[in-house]
């Protein structure tokens, strides 16, 4: 019984770290630990999860506990090990799936590659842009402006990747890259407006997954998660907005 | 013209859940959520003249499909809701209000910051509002059984 105890500790914790790292909200997090431990044979779990940590105890019916914490250094966003990771832990709640081969599984799922590659991407990033200067009636030439803007953008995200620990580098780098080609365009085509291809081209930059948990987290009552991803999205957002207006001013030096 | 712009919200939605890493499965149905709560932002800004209300009104339909979409598919609603609030997010206000500033317009940057704020607030409402209301009804109605 005591290696069963073990074994559903090292699976929860397991699970709540590839939740956290790819961008689970708090309440998921503790949710998926709490299922996946209580299906390994534990009668109470206590969890206590912030956006830089999981801490994780297990109680069996003697009342003997089993305490983990992981330290998250890195963050990224991956929806789909989110969905995996959830999938697996409701077949094991379910009994659909093997409690002794589930840990190759979220091994699997942590380290696989999934998504589109670069250019797959650099074109989404692009159409994300383009689409949104195709709804604000902007010239198609302002639309090709915007692709081009936010298909260099996912470009320079592919280089200043953010696995490093490094924060806030990329959405500023980013920001100036779209409105180095918005001015670029300008003073190369008149004609062409410098607005339309920012607005689009910082779109792809918008910290979607930041937002939405910093709300979830808020509702759900995780108020420490929340106000540091509210002071995450702060953040980005400054970031973009500091990369576009150091640009734009440095551009007005040029031209009118 | 119509035409052309829900296409172009169906392909936002949906590429932007490709940047986010969906599935892939699910980048069709993010589409489709985009959609649906951009038409119904275009149908209130018709008949009324606030665009924080014709945001709210759209994102209650992004948190209501999200839910839906999460029991029926068994899936996180969180996947639906991102690709599904990109279209109202306030790029343009947010891009005047750095403009305004750089050019030394102050009060009227600030004006205009207000103003995206207002609308990235009528978003998180009417998402999250829907959504929890909606699972709270679902799950009373799921004791009852």
């Amino acid at each position: 019984m005591q290696g069963s105890l073990d074994k559903a500790l090292s699976l929860a914790v397991l699970a709540g770290e590839i939740l956290l790292k790819n961008g689970g909200e708090t309440k998921r997090v503790e949710e998926t630990m709490e299922h996946i431990a209580r299906a390994g044979g534990a009668i109470q779990v206590q969890s206590f999860v912030i956006p830089t940590g999981v801490f994780l105890s297990v109680f069996n019916e003697k009342g003997e506990a089993r305490t983990a914490m992981r330290r998250i250094r890195e963050r990224t966003t991956n929806l789909d090990r989110i969905a995996k990771v959830n999938e697996l832990s409701r077949r094991l709640v379910d009994g659909r799936a093997e409690f002794s081969s589930a840990e190759a599984l979220l091994n699997r799922i942590s380290r696989e590659r999934t998504g589109f590659s670069l250019l797959p991407s650099m074109i989404a990033s692009g159409l994300v842009a383009a689409t949104t200067t195709v709804v604000m009636e902007a010239s198609i030439a302002e639309d090709m402006g915007a692709f081009l803007a936010a298909f260099a953008v996912r470009y320079v995200a592919h280089i200043v990747s953010r696995r490093h620990g490094v924060q806030f580098i990329f959405e500023f780098l980013g920001g100036m890259t779209v409105a180095l080609v918005g001015v670029t365009l300008h003073a190369v085509f008149p004609h062409m407006g410098r607005d339309m291809v920012i607005i689009g081209g910082v779109m792809p930059l918008v910290p979607g997954v930041a937002i939405t948990n910093a709300i979830r987290d808020l509702i759900g009552g995780d108020l420490l998660s929340s106000a540091s991803r509210m002071l995450e999205t702060a953040c980005s957002a400054a970031a973009i907005t500091m990369g576009v207006l150091i640009i734009l001013a440095a551009g007005g030096l040029f031209y009118k | 013209m119509l035409a052309f712009k829900i296409i172009a919200v169906f392909f936002m939605s949906a590429s932007f859940g490709v940047l986010l890493r969906m599935p892939k499965g699910l980048l069709f149905y993010g589409g489709l959520v985009g959609v649906a709560a951009w038409l119904m932002m275009y149908g209130v800004l018709s008949i009324s003249q606030s665009m924080v209300l014709a945001v709210f009104v759209g994102s209650i339909v992004i948190g209501l499909a999200a839910e839906f979409l999460a029991r029926f598919l068994k899936k996180p609603a969180t996947l639906f809701m991102i690709p599904g609030f990109i279209p109202f997010v306030p790029g343009g206000e947010t891009y005047n209000t750095v403009r305004l500033l750089v050019e030394g317009r102050y009060i009227e940057g600030a004006a205009m910051g207000v103003r995206a704020a207002l609308i990235g607030s009528a978003i998180a409402f009417g998402v999250f509002v829907s959504s929890t209301v909606l699972r709270l009804v679902m799950d009373q109605q799921n004791n009852k059984e």
